[in-house]
């Protein structure tokens, strides 16, 4: 990357202002924190779009930018094959994963562990993650750093110290509410500077037609070729973004799982999984990538002159006048903070519900809880810092780099297999767990050996890429080997844990059959009940019931008539008698605190189960 | 044919197909997806689209696209 100041004061002003408005912002949202639940879930009362937004900005890592714009650079559109593959996970994702861990209330990782296999193989989940979450926010700081370095001036670790202080604060205020709410607005940013870069460019060039013609041959193919060139080889990208890292992502990314919990229900689960697959990862993809490609377009011009690593700073700053070009830097550091902020609150989710409330205090009650989440955040952001001139030297950046492509794929395939196979059981999570991890840090020794016969012929510059395969493969066969050597659990045991138990989760979170009717939503107006003793009993009026098909005892949701609040202003209610006016819904003074209702209020009723 | 511009799509939507098939299965197995319901019968339905709209795109960009216009360099 380019080591000089490269833009205007206004810029830098711009980049300030950005800093400070989502500050504001993500503090702002701080006074709708009470609870755990609202600090790790938002309250889990949003609706699909705005968490899909908010995902964008999660899924668009501290580095993306300027790695795909390079891969662009270098190789073309096939940059882009790293996100095609979400859509073949998506099945997993919304039939099996999403159902059996917002029906059963799994908080993180290491509780579907416990639940699923048992607590030994809880602890060395917990173990393994924090290390990698620690490690990734240091990880993040340090890009952050750097990047504040080339664009600002800044020293690494101030420009990490700055950013760790910012994000740390309004985690620490507003826990997932706030890191939703930042992340949307750093979601459009990001993607709004991207897409904007590349069509910026395209106009530039003369349209679509110019910039295609302009682009080498090599460079249009969607995939690159089946086994060259090894260090961006189709089955090397496939096998480790496709298989291993994209199954991550959706399987065992902490904080993505907090996203899924964020959302209102598992049918609006669904709706933001389609739209973030279906249209915001293409987007984001384009947005990443687009600057390397019309680089490339403007060195086949003579029009610029560049290296990989160096296109996407500098098509930006040929392309926009002082001013939008501090727009696009804050949008590269909106990448770097939206994925820092994601990971602290994880930590945080983590530690609380893994390590502090089963460990250190059991008893521990909820304020109690909210607490040591808020401070976890902190502690979080300053191991993450304290880790930054530790990395700064890249001497435990390769090693965090080792540990992460050694416990994925094991981890990957032991939620796989959880989710997919009752057969599979305790024993073989442990084993391939553990014995997948060893075998992957083995393949780093004995490389030509373990990973040599996987790698179709590329050699070793393929071994980076490879070593995912490797892993899924050994994790995978040391897990049916075991579980074939051992006795499976009882299924009493793992209901709604597993494929084909999904209703009974659906009943163990209801309370009682579920209701799969389908029904509209109800326009309503709040009517605050102090007769109402219990917080979530709602009465409602005949009509609504009939309208929504429920019954008395389905779970309900309230939100605010006006969409664009996203479920900011919602509450979970259950159906208990009817109301005896038509067109009002009655709820308790807890209920309406907790969704900002007042009396009179005009409110959207739907039923959730 | 060039084989080592059609295998990428081979594994890819073949490996695919079989993570696409794996999920529906555990969704139809114990009835979470149940095809007598409307929203249901839409997901599968959307599914199915999108592989085939992923599949047709990366044919398009394989076969057809890359030769629509000469590049400024090979």
């Amino acid at each position: 990357m380019t080591t000089q100041l490269i833009g205007s004061h206004l810029d830098y002003i711009v980049v300030v202002l950005y800093f400070v408005i989502v500050l504001g912002f993500g503090l702002y949202f701080g006074r709708y924190t009470a609870s755990t639940k609202d600090f790790f879930f938002g309250g889990q009362r949003f609706s699909w779009w705005l968490i899909s937004f908010s995902c964008v900005a999660t899924v668009v890592g501290s580095y993306s930018f300027i790695k795909y714009s390079a891969a662009g650079f270098r190789y073309g559109i096939c940059s882009t094959q790293s996100y095609l593959n979400d859509w073949f996970w998506l099945p997993i994702t919304v039939l099996l994963w999403i159902p059996i861990i917002y029906y059963r209330k799994i908080i993180t990782i290491p509780e579907y562990m416990q639940h699923r296999f048992d607590r030994k193989t809880r602890i060395a989940a917990t173990f393994i993650i924090l290390l990698y979450l620690v490690g990734y926010i240091g990880i993040n700081l340090v890009t952050l750093g750097r990047t504040l370095h080339t664009l600002m001036g800044w020293e690494i670790m101030t420009g990490a110290t700055v950013t760790a202080i910012a994000v740390g604060a309004y985690v620490y205020a507003g826990g997932q509410t706030a890191v939703i709410m930042t992340d949307l607005i750093q979601g459009v940013i990001l993607l709004m500077a991207g897409l904007g870069l590349f069509f910026a460019g395209v106009y530039h060039l003369g349209g679509f037609g110019e910039f295609w013609a302009l682009l080498p041959t090599s460079h249009k193919f969607i995939f690159s070729e089946f086994n060259a060139p090894p260090e961006f080889s189709f089955v090397g990208i496939f096998a480790q973004d496709g298989l291993a890292n994209t199954g991550a992502f959706m399987l065992m990314n902490q904080g993505i799982i907090m996203r899924f919990m964020s959302l209102k229900s598992v049918q609006e689960a669904r709706k933001m999984t389609f739209f973030w697959i279906l249209v915001l990862a293409p987007l984001a993809a384009l947005a990443v990538s687009g600057a390397g490609w019309v680089a490339k377009a403007m060195v086949v011009k003579g029009e610029l002159n560049t290296e990989a690593g160096d296109s996407f700073i500098k098509v930006a700053h040929f392309l926009c006048r002082p001013g939008v070009f501090g727009f696009v830097l804050a949008a590269l550091i909106a990448a770097l903070m939206s994925t820092a902020d994601t990971l602290i609150n994880a930590v945080s989710a983590i530690f609380v519900n893994d390590v502090y409330h089963p460990y250190l205090k059991p008893g521990a009650d909820d304020q109690q809880c909210l607490k040591v989440a808020k401070i976890s955040s902190l502690v979080a952001a300053g191991l993450g810092l304290a880790l930054v001139p530790i990395f700064a030297r890249d001497t435990l950046y390769g090693a965090h780099a080792m540990f992460t492509a050694a416990v994925t794929p094991p981890i990957v395939m032991v939620i796989l297999m959880g989710v997919l196979w009752r057969r599979y059981n305790h024993t073989a999570a442990f084993a391939t767990m553990v014995g997948g991890s060893a075998l992957v840090f083995l393949s780093f020794k004995w490389d030509h050996a373990l990973i040599g016969p996987l790698d179709f012929g590329m050699g070793a510059g393929s071994y980076k890429f490879m070593r995912a395969l490797f892993g899924l493969i050994a994790s995978g066969v040391i897990g049916v080997a075991v579980t074939f050597l051992t006795r499976a659990q009882p299924l009493s045991r793992i209901a709604g844990l597993v494929a084909g138990t999904q209703v009974e989760a659906m009943r163990q979170f209801k309370g009682g059959e579920p209701n799969r009717r389908i029904g509209k939503k109800a326009g309503l107006m709040v009517k605050i009940d102090v007769a109402l003793s219990e917080a979530d009993i709602a009465l409602v009026p005949r009509a609504a019931l009939d309208k929504m098909a429920a019954e008395s005892g389905d779970l309900l949701y309230a939100c605010h008539s006006s969409w664009w609040y996203g479920g900011l202003r919602s509450v979970h209610l259950k159906a208990g008698g009817l109301a005896a006016e038509e067109g009002v819904l009655h709820i308790s003074p807890a209920a309406a605190s907790s969704a900002n209702f007042s009396e009179g209020q005009q409110i959207l009723l739907e039923k959730i189960i | 044919m060039d084989m080592l511009r059609v295998w990428p799509i081979i594994c890819q939507f073949g490996i695919g197909a079989v993570l696409c098939g794996a999920g529906i299965w555990g969704g139809l197995k114990g009835g979470y997806l149940n095809l007598k319901v409307q929203q249901d019968r839409n997901l599968l339905t959307a599914i199915t689209v999108g592989y085939v709209l992923l599949l047709i795109t990366s044919c398009v960009f394989t076969f057809f696209a890359p030769y629509w216009a000469t590049g400024g360099a090979q």
